[in-house]
């Protein structure tokens, strides 16, 4: 490993101009030596469940073959709550589902474990993904996302996401959300264009560099205006409701504030919890929110629904390395779409840096494996080039790549003197829950939408296509469950589908005292058992 | 970077912290039960993290944002939690049709926007340094381009809607200036054409284009 003073000084030296080196093996040697998926816990095969057979990175397999964290009689007398259609999550997908399924006429209750926007969505930066161009087709936006994600998409899925592009993005400035244009010129002007890796047309529309926050913003303030929209803040799900045909009627949430469960059954509930980087798996730091800690996936499961690419994990390349403070924070494909390079500690380049992700980070990680990385204060990582980039294009730090200089501030680093360090982070769960082109799972009742579900980016996500995908399957979603507004009840709803599923576990010779979802992080340093004072797990717990 | 310890009290706990912690980290490092107020833990974009701090030796108390704002030796600190306000101000975007009617609906859902005292209160509460006051004036002026562009950093943290007086929620007007303008003036050329393109079936996918060796045709 290369100490930062002297990598330093022959970057600088460099000025811009760097040798590319030519030992890069073929991508699948490159991924298959390199990527976290395949060197870091080996994938084991899920023990338990509709999908018992099926590889599954270990970390996430423990945390799906958990035992439910309350038993019946936890939620024996607790409040019941009626709402046409539930909506469990508050970033952009959940939003989406709601606003389609209210303007439909269905009353929505929409339940987050944090406050509402509180998401992965709200930190989106690069920009969405939409064929709008006269040099691009939807064809072409199907094509490279399922080749980008080594055709281990549903096509029909890529297929009308593509095909939904333009109208999502009419959809989101009739909501009032602004996209940059050329010029500045909104009426008859054109939108400013981007090229995310992997693709063969520039396709990403963005606000400045902070896209997500100002879809969020928008969303979640039509979402808190709406007539039809209940919103409970602050109240995780924390398992699903049944009834006795095994249909998903519901969930009961966990009220953090008021420390009491709540029981809301629905006609259909849509699972929008986005995706798991909390999990920290393999030990790498992580781009996302503190909320994205795979409840969806664990709770899906258990009442039966499917999943796919369970082993499949995003690691963003670029994360902030230093200092160790921020590590894990990111910084946007953008900064390399405007042409930014990355450089190792002599010197060189090693990849062409618009690769699809798992490639370009995979090289990263080959370099520091091979020795060729930057260490400053034990923090490994490379160099990515701001300062090149500055000299090229002066102002860009002002007006395009804001949320960078924002960052690099925090580090401390002035980037358009000094290059940042960067290393791959724990970014995007490319699998999930498999779904059909509304959203629906394999149990009736239930659907998910956005980073939960799965299928539609196949073993690898290209930059721009997550903030699609949430709006075009959230409105798709919301639309199919308003369907079902004049349904009845289910006469029963409780949580006997957990009964069972302790009988699998234990039958599969599994723990009954590993509990989940995780629903926060460890360091968060909570315990729903003495939180709630849970009468099934505590003795003294019903003398409350 | 130095790693020295602090101490510093947060929410009433005694916490002892490296200086390169975050608020929000030394808060967590030291047991306190972090369950509300975070949400993007670090990229200072949710706005949940929201804090009143006391530096040693000031009176003043700063708002910040304790996911970004590193801990200092002597500082004390409490969470805003949770702050809603109490009347929302309603409006529907889709009844907003006529552009020539922007101020009086601006007027209509924020009446209280004209009565600005210029304190300055939003100002200071601000932990992004926004210019919000003068965002308030020009959104009342009618100059709504420059109240959007004073918005477009906002985080929709709610401090200045709480250092408010006058009870303007100064970051609800910014954002329904932002939302109006893009819903009304919004109009990429080429984003019409793909539009028609796709809804009169002029345009559609071929899925088994992948299939085939040479790809696209
Ligand atoms: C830093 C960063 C940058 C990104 N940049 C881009 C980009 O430029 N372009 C792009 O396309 N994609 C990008 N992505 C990916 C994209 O933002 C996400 O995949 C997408 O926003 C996910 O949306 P979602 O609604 O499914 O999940 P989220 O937005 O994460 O929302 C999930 C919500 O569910 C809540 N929740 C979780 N568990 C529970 C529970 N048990 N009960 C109730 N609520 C729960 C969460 O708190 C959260 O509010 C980025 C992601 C990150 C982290
Ligand atoms: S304008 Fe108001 S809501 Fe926006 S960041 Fe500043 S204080 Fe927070
Ligand atoms: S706090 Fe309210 S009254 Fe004071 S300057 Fe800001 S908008 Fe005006
Ligand atoms: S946690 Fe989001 S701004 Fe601090």
């Amino acid at each position: 490993m290369i100490p930062f003073e002297p990598a330093l000084a022959r970057l600088r030296a460099a000025q811009g101009d760097y040798p590319m080196r030519g030992d890069m093996p073929p991508v699948s040697e490159l991924l298959g030596r390199f990527h976290p998926d395949s060197i870091g816990g080996q994938p084991v095969p899920l023990a338990v469940g509709v999908n018992a057979g099926m590889l599954c990175q270990p970390e996430v397999a423990a945390r799906l073959q958990t035992n439910a964290l309350i038993d019946d009689v936890d939620i024996a007398g607790a409040e019941t709550l009626n709402t046409d259609i539930l909506v469990i999550g508050g970033g952009g997908a959940g939003c989406a589902a709601a606003l389609t399924a209210a303007a439909a006429g269905a009353r929505v209750l929409l339940a987050t474990k944090l406050l509402l926007g509180d998401s992965n969505t709200v930190m989106a930066e690069g920009g969405i993904q939409a064929a709008v161009g006269a040099d691009d087709s939807p064809q072409r936006h199907f094509e490279d996302t399922y080749r980008a994600g080594h055709r281990a998409a549903d096509k029909h899925l890529v297929a009308q996401m593509a095909l939904d592009g333009p109208d999502a993005i009419r959809w989101l400035i009739k909501l009032g959300m602004a996209f940059d244009t050329v010029d500045d010129r909104p009426f008859g002007g054109s939108l400013r264009r981007k090229t995310p890796g992997g693709a063969t047309a520039p396709r990403i529309l963005s606000y400045r560099d902070f896209t997500g926050l100002e879809m969020m913003r928008v969303l979640r303030e039509a979402v808190a205006l709406h007539r039809g929209i209940r919103v409970m803040d602050r109240s995780p799900a924390v398992e699903l409701l049944s009834d006795d045909r095994g249909r998903c009627v519901g969930a009961v949430l966990y009220s953090v504030e008021h420390h009491r469960f709540v029981l809301v059954r629905s006609r259909r509930t849509v699972l929008a919890t986005g995706g798991s980087g909390r999990l920290h798996l393999n030990g790498f730091p992580t781009s996302n929110h503190y909320g994205a800690t795979a409840d969806g996936l664990v709770l899906a499961y258990r009442i039966g629904a499917k999943l796919r690419e369970m082993d499949s994990f995003q690691y963003h390349p670029t994360g902030i390395a230093h200092p160790a403070h921020l590590a894990g924070g990111l910084i946007s494909e953008a900064a390399r779409s405007e042409g930014a390079k990355l450089v190792n500690g002599l010197g060189e380049r090693f990849v062409e840096e618009l690769k699809p992700r798992d490639v370009v980070a995979s090289a990263i990680l080959r370099e520091c494996a091979e020795g060729r990385g930057v260490t400053r204060d034990g923090q490994t990582g490379v160099f990515l080039d701001v300062p090149s980039l500055v000299r090229e294009k002066p102002g860009i730090l002002e007006h395009t790549l804001i949320s960078l200089a924002h960052l690099a501030a925090k580090c401390r680093v002035d980037p358009a003197a000094e290059p940042l360090l960067v290393y791959p982070t724990l970014h995007y769960q490319n699998g999930g829950v498999a779904i059909d082109g509304d959203g629906q799972t394999a149990v009736p009742g239930l659907l998910c939408v956005g980073e939960v579900s799965g299928g539609i980016h196949g073993r690898n996500r290209m930059m721009g296509n997550a903030l699609l995908d949430i709006v075009s399957f959230g409105r798709r979603a919301g639309a199919k469950a308003a369907e079902a507004f004049a349904e009845p009840y289910a006469s029963r709803a409780g949580i006997g589908h957990i009964h069972d599923w302790q009988r699998q576990l234990t039958l599969a010779g599994l723990p009954l005292d590993a509990r989940g979802p995780q629903v926060f992080p460890p360091y968060g340093n909570f315990d729903l058992a003495s939180d709630a004072r849970l009468r099934s797990r505590t003795a003294q717990g019903g003398a409350r | 970077m130095s790693d020295d310890k602090v101490s510093l009290v947060i929410e009433g706990r005694e916490v002892s912290a490296p200086t390169s912690a975050s608020i929000i980290q030394a808060y967590s490092a030291s047991g306190g039960q972090l369950v509300t107020n975070v949400g993007c833990m670090g990229q200072g974009v949710c706005g949940s993290c929201r804090c009143m701090v006391r530096r040693d030796g000031q009176r003043e108390v700063s708002m910040e944002l304790a996911c970004e704002t590193p801990v200092e030796a002597g500082m004390q600190v409490a969470f805003v939690s949770y702050f809603q306000p109490k009347r929302p101000h309603v409006y529907d975007l889709d009844t907003l049709t006529d552009g020539w009617q922007i101020l009086d609906a601006i007027d209509e859902v924020f009446p209280q926007a004209k009565h600005c005292r210029h304190c300055g209160g939003c100002d200071r509460a601000c932990p992004r340094g926004l210019d919000v006051q003068k965002g308030v004036e020009y959104a009342v002026s009618g100059d709504v381009q420059a109240a959007k562009d004073v918005f477009s950093e906002c985080i929709m943290c709610n401090l200045c809607t709480l250092a408010c007086p006058e009870r303007i929620r100064p970051n609800h007007l910014g954002l329904f200036v932002r939302r109006a303008l893009a819903a009304l003036t919004l109009r990429p050329v080429e984003l019409m054409r793909r539009l028609r393109q796709i809804e009169s079936g002029q345009l559609t996918v071929d899925v088994s284009a992948v299939d085939r060796p040479e790809g696209r045709p």
